[in-house]
This record gives C-alpha cells, structure tokens and sequence, in this order.
C-alpha cells in the first residue's frame, strides 16, 4: 500500500489502518544524514524492524535495521535524496512511515 | 414617572439575564497535524464570547508559551496582531520540528469587567498533538489554575465525554463550576434559550468535571474561581475581586458513520 505513495507535493495515500497500539515514524534530517526514529503509541521503543528507504519514484533504495533504541541513520550523500525519501518501517506486525520531503533537506541545510 | 419606570424594569431585566460568559481562546487550524498537513500549526488568539461570536479586545497577554517534552518555551515575541472577531487578537505560525503534543498557553493581562465589578484573568491552554504522537496528552503545567485534562483532548469524537480536573494553585478544587461554550463559528447555531449558550457543570468532591459535546466543533471549558487577592481598578482607586479562569479548548471530530 505504501508504493502507492506520491511523494510530489506531499500528495499521499490514506494512513494506514490503526492497531490498538501504532507505530509512530518520524525521520529528522540536517545535511548530513537523515535520522530514523520508530515507537509504539503507547510509548514503548520499537526495538527491532527494517526500515527502508525509497527515492522520489518509489524506488528501493536501501534497507536497514532498526537498532535497538529505534533509531537507525541514512547518510544522505548514500542515496539520492533529489525527489525526497520516503521512510518505510516495518516490524512485521506494524509498519508505518515518513516522508522527508526535498523542502525539509533544503530547509535544514539552508538553502 | 414612567421613565423611572421604564429604568427600574430594564435594570430588573439585566439582573435577572444570565451573565454571558468570556473565554480566553487559544485555537488552532487544526489539533491533530499529520505530516500531511505541513511542518507547522497556525493558532488565533482571542478573548470573547464564543457562542455569539462576539470578540473583546485582547491585549498583549503577560506570557504565551508552548511545552513540548518537558520543555516550555517563551513565544511572546512571536505573536502577530491580528483582528479576531473585529476586535485585537493574535495570530501565530509555529513550526512542529517533532512529534509528539504541544501545549499551548496564555496568561493574559487582567482584564475589567464593570458589569461584573471584577477583574477577569483567564489562564487559557488547547493541546496540538504532531504526526500522529499523542505522548504528553495528560500533561500538566503548572499554571496558577488550569484544567488537566483526563480525557484526551484532541481525536474525540462527537457525543463524547470530555473530563477534566480543576486545580488550582497546583490542587484540585472540589465543586468547581465549569462553565461550557461552543465556538459558534461558521456553524450558525441557535439557544432557543439564553441559559443554554453558556452550558454549567459542576465538578466532584476530587474536582473531575465530566461534559459531553453535543455535536463537532471546538468547546472550551472555564473553571472559575475567585483570586486570594484584589487588583486595584485604576479609575476608582478601589481594591476589586479577580476572576481567575482555567481555560482549556477541545476539539470534537464528526462521526463519520451512519
């Protein structure tokens, strides 16, 4: 369901349907790298899972593991970040995401 | 002889009409920010009669915040003029670098009221929760009174309870009145009566009020109580009683079943 996703303008499908508890993804970034964060809505650290990172188009960039504080790091200059990213996390039995979007790169590095 | 009359019946006719009530207003263009919606959250700061639509001028407020992780950060400076309600008010745009809840609040300038012989302080908060984190819901500032909220304060739908605990002064106030009101903005309701614009609740022994939204839309709460101490009004030189209100706006969604 998540290919399904236009990354242009922000332009998404619907979020994904609701556990009794969700998987909360958010991925910060600076001109560096890109920083990957994932925890249950009830608070609890999502220990395990990967995380995968698709370009503009929807295409498979890479995937990572989640470390075990939920967090794992994209080196941007590791992947082409031109049509922004979307962050795909998945554990199996929650997965969920966040686009970082080329606004949110370029506002981060000043430019 | 008619014209004392005519005086003695209006002045009965005042006494006798409800008082309607004020609201700080701290609202946002939306309580639940998705990462669709954007990387920020408009709000509008005001202070009137909510129902009625009928705006009051509000001055600089003494502070204006937000909290988010434990962290309360000064926005004072930050804050736009703006005419709400064809009166002064307030606009912010403020960025949500993170997810999670942010608390906004306002602690405005004491405000005269003749009709009620009493200064009106009303310490008013709303709760903006960003890109589906609702961590910190509950969280409770530490204003001089304010309603902690014991339901969640965003995402309820319509007919729901809301329930909250009055406190002040870090303490919760048993029998509180909490007067309810609706934000009557663009929704054209009606009262077929006035006691019914201004909604009374009374909270429990333990302070926990219980109220439920008859439709969607935005509803805010004041617990009232009257100050430990007076402020002297300028023009009579005299020591008054002050209102002192904790104010918090709740956003009702539509159900969207059948």
């Amino acid at each position: 369901m998540i290919r399904a996703l236009v990354l242009s303008g922000l332009a998404v499908v619907a979020p994904l349907g609701a556990a009794a508890h969700q998987l909360v993804v958010f991925a910060s970034v600076d001109c560096v790298a890109v920083s990957v964060e994932a925890k249950f809505s009830n608070g609890k650290v999502t220990q395990q899972g990967d995380v995968r990172i698709l370009d503009g188009e929807n295409n498979l960039l890479t995937t990572l593991q989640l470390q075990s504080d939920g967090t794992a790091q994209v080196p941007l200059d590791s992947v082409d970040h031109s049509g922004g990213l979307l962050i795909e996390v998945d554990t199996g039995s929650h997965d969920n995401y966040w686009i970082v979007t080329p606004e949110d790169i370029a506002r981060k590095c000043g430019s | 002889m008619k014209r004392l009359f005519l005086t003695a019946s209006l002045a009965t006719l005042m006494a006798a009409a409800p008082a309607i009530a004020h609201y700080g207003m701290i609202i946002p263009n939306d309580p639940m920010i998705a990462q669709e919606d954007g990387r920020s959250v408009a709000l509008t700061m005001s202070f009137s009669h909510p129902f009625e639509m009928d705006g009051m001028m509000l001055d600089t407020p003494v502070s204006f915040s937000v909290t988010h992780e434990g962290t309360t950060t000064d926005l004072l400076g930050s804050l736009r003029d703006a005419t709400v309600m064809d009166e002064q008010g307030y606009t912010l745009d403020y960025p949500l670098e993170r997810p999670g809840t942010y608390i906004f609040a306002m602690e405005p300038q004491p405000y005269w009221e003749p009709a009620e012989d009493a200064f009106i302080i009303h310490y008013t908060k709303t709760y903006v929760t960003a890109y589906g984190d609702d961590e910190g819901w509950d969280t409770e500032l530490g204003l001089k009174t304010e309603i902690v909220p014991l339901s969640k304060p965003f995402g309820l739908w319509e007919h729901n309870v809301f329930q909250g605990i009055v406190k002040m002064d870090g303490e919760p106030v048993p029998y509180a009145e909490v007067e309810v009101e609706f934000f009557n903005d663009g929704a054209g309701a009606t009262a077929p009566d006035e006691l019914m614009i201004t909604q009374t609740v009374k909270a429990d022994a333990g302070g926990v009020f219980t109220y439920a939204a008859p439709s969607d839309g935005w509803w805010g709460f004041a617990a009232l109580n009257t100050a430990d101490y007076t402020l002297t009004e300028a023009a009579s030189g005299q020591e008054k009683a002050v209102e002192l209100g904790a104010v918090i706006w709740v956003h009702f969604e539509e159900w969207p079943g059948q």
